[in-house]
């Protein structure tokens, strides 16, 4: 071990291990969205891209790129963006398609927004559709009044015969640095959309315990089967996959799987070198200062940083910190220094 | 709505997904794919096809051009730019907060 690298005595863990409460658990049964063929709810997609019945393609497109610069999720600041732009592709991808527009305006007259819609039997007899426009995928993240009057349209409804896997559903799950050094159970809400009766978008909170591994790191991603979007018919439903991140900590900076701590030390200490305690997240190490140490000077201490294979290093960086002098004696100290120790800080060495 | 069951997932690490899993995770058809990459907007990984493996950066990446594709009907070249310029600021972003600026 070279000189920068500074020794630890000892190790005393202050952190108790994690204590699960294990359960096994079936995803697909947990979850799933019971969906009653045929009864559906009303959905104005004229509101909701916020144009009139009689508007053109060119104002429609033009209410909707307007909407999608709002509420876009790649660059949106709003809270509900992911949702409100589902919607708003929804109401796109019908108001944009002449033949879908047409239908929709013939079936929906007189319907107003949640209200209890049943589109009659065979009401597509009398249409030529030349495809459903958007791809099955997109479809599946679509309401269920987009998949009951065009679902059929691609080949069968969801009450129909037809079989498809649910979307993957991605999220950011926030967690504490500790977590990754002892493992944890964390609870993470997600808010899932449903048309209230009033015929709003409204929020459900759905909970879920998700098991931290020891070792989990920032760019990782967690995999949770069938906990995505429920499946059409008797397909599978997705999987939810959730993005890691750390979130910021008082003491702690992460990169990788390296740890970085800002070490006060006192200037005895960094001159004449000294063993000190350093707090960590899974305990406590002693860490030895090398003589001579410098404020920005950076300790390495290998395998202390995040748990893995290879675990990550613990880096301290030295930030020598002055007493004041603010009584007698502290004054006196300093006075003999600068009387007997001939040193500028502001020469060159 | 509430789960009390504690669920266990699989950490995926590291160029972790074929052409196949990214584009399932992605709701994309693997041609959509397989064309960006031709055409040189989506970094094309070592190795022969069989071989692809793409990393959890990539699936972003993924997602947001076929959003802006589809969203803003963005030509892919567009897209892959406003990929490129998202990408550089989730990398300062991240260097900002390793020295604890944000």
């Amino acid at each position: 071990m070279g000189s920068p690298v500074a020794r630890f005595n000892g190790l005393k863990s202050n952190v108790p291990p994690p204590t699960y409460n294990r359960s096994a658990v079936d995803p697909a049964a947990a979850r799933g969205r019971a969906w009653r063929s045929g009864v559906v709810e009303y959905r104005d997609y004229y509101k909701t891209l916020g144009v009139p019945r009689e508007a053109t393609i060119d104002e429609i497109k033009k209410a909707y790129r307007k909407l999608a610069r709002k509420y876009h999720p790649d660059v949106s600041k709003e809270a509900d963006a992911e949702t409100r732009m589902r919607e708003v592709n929804e109401a796109y991808a019908v108001l944009s398609d002449t033949e879908k527009r047409t239908a929709y305006d013939q079936l929906g007259r007189g319907y107003q927004p949640g209200q209890e819609f049943r589109p009659p039997p065979d009401w597509d007899a009398g249409f030529e559709f030349s495809g459903p426009g958007v791809s099955g995928a997109e479809a599946a993240d679509f309401s269920d009044f987009f998949a009951e009057l065009f679902g059929r349209m691609g080949g069968g409804g969801r009450g129909g015969a037809f079989h498809m896997r649910g979307e993957d559903h991605h999220a950011k799950i926030l967690l504490d640095i500790e977590d990754a050094y002892t493992g944890a159970v964390r609870e993470i809400a997600l808010r899932v959309p449903h048309i209230n009766p009033q015929g709003h978008v409204a929020l459900d909170t759905r909970t879920l315990n998700v098991r931290i591994p020891k070792g989990i790191h920032g760019g990782q991603i967690i995999r949770l089967a069938g906990q995505g979007a429920p499946g059409m018919g008797e397909a599978k439903p997705g999987d939810l996959l959730l993005e890691v991140q750390f979130r910021p900590h008082a003491r702690y900076r992460v990169d990788g799987r390296d740890l970085h701590v800002v070490l006060p030390v006192a200037p005895w200490e960094a001159a004449l070198g000294a063993v000190v305690p350093v707090e960590v997240p899974d305990g406590q190490l002693q860490v030895r200062i090398p003589a001579g140490a410098q404020s920005g000077r950076v300790l390495r201490v290998r395998g202390r940083g995040i748990p893995g294979e290879p675990p990550g290093n613990l880096l301290l960086e030295i930030r020598v910190v002055l007493p004041e002098a603010t009584n007698p004696k502290a004054k006196e100290l300093y006075e003999t220094m600068a009387r007997e120790l001939a040193f500028d800080p502001r020469r060159s060495s | 709505m509430r789960d009390e069951e504690i669920l266990t997932g699989l950490v995926l690490e590291g160029r972790c997904f074929t052409l196949e899993e990214l584009c399932a995770a992605c709701a994309l058809e693997p041609d959509w794919l397989l064309r960006h990459i031709e055409e040189g907007l989506f970094p094309a990984p070592e190795g022969a096809r069989s071989e692809w493996r793409f990393s959890a950066i990539g699936l972003a990446r993924a997602r947001r051009m076929h959003r802006f594709e589809r969203d803003f009907e963005a030509v892919p070249e567009l897209a892959a730019l406003v990929a490129d310029l998202l990408e550089e600021m989730d990398a300062l972003r991240a260097r900002l907060r390793t020295v604890g600026l944000e």
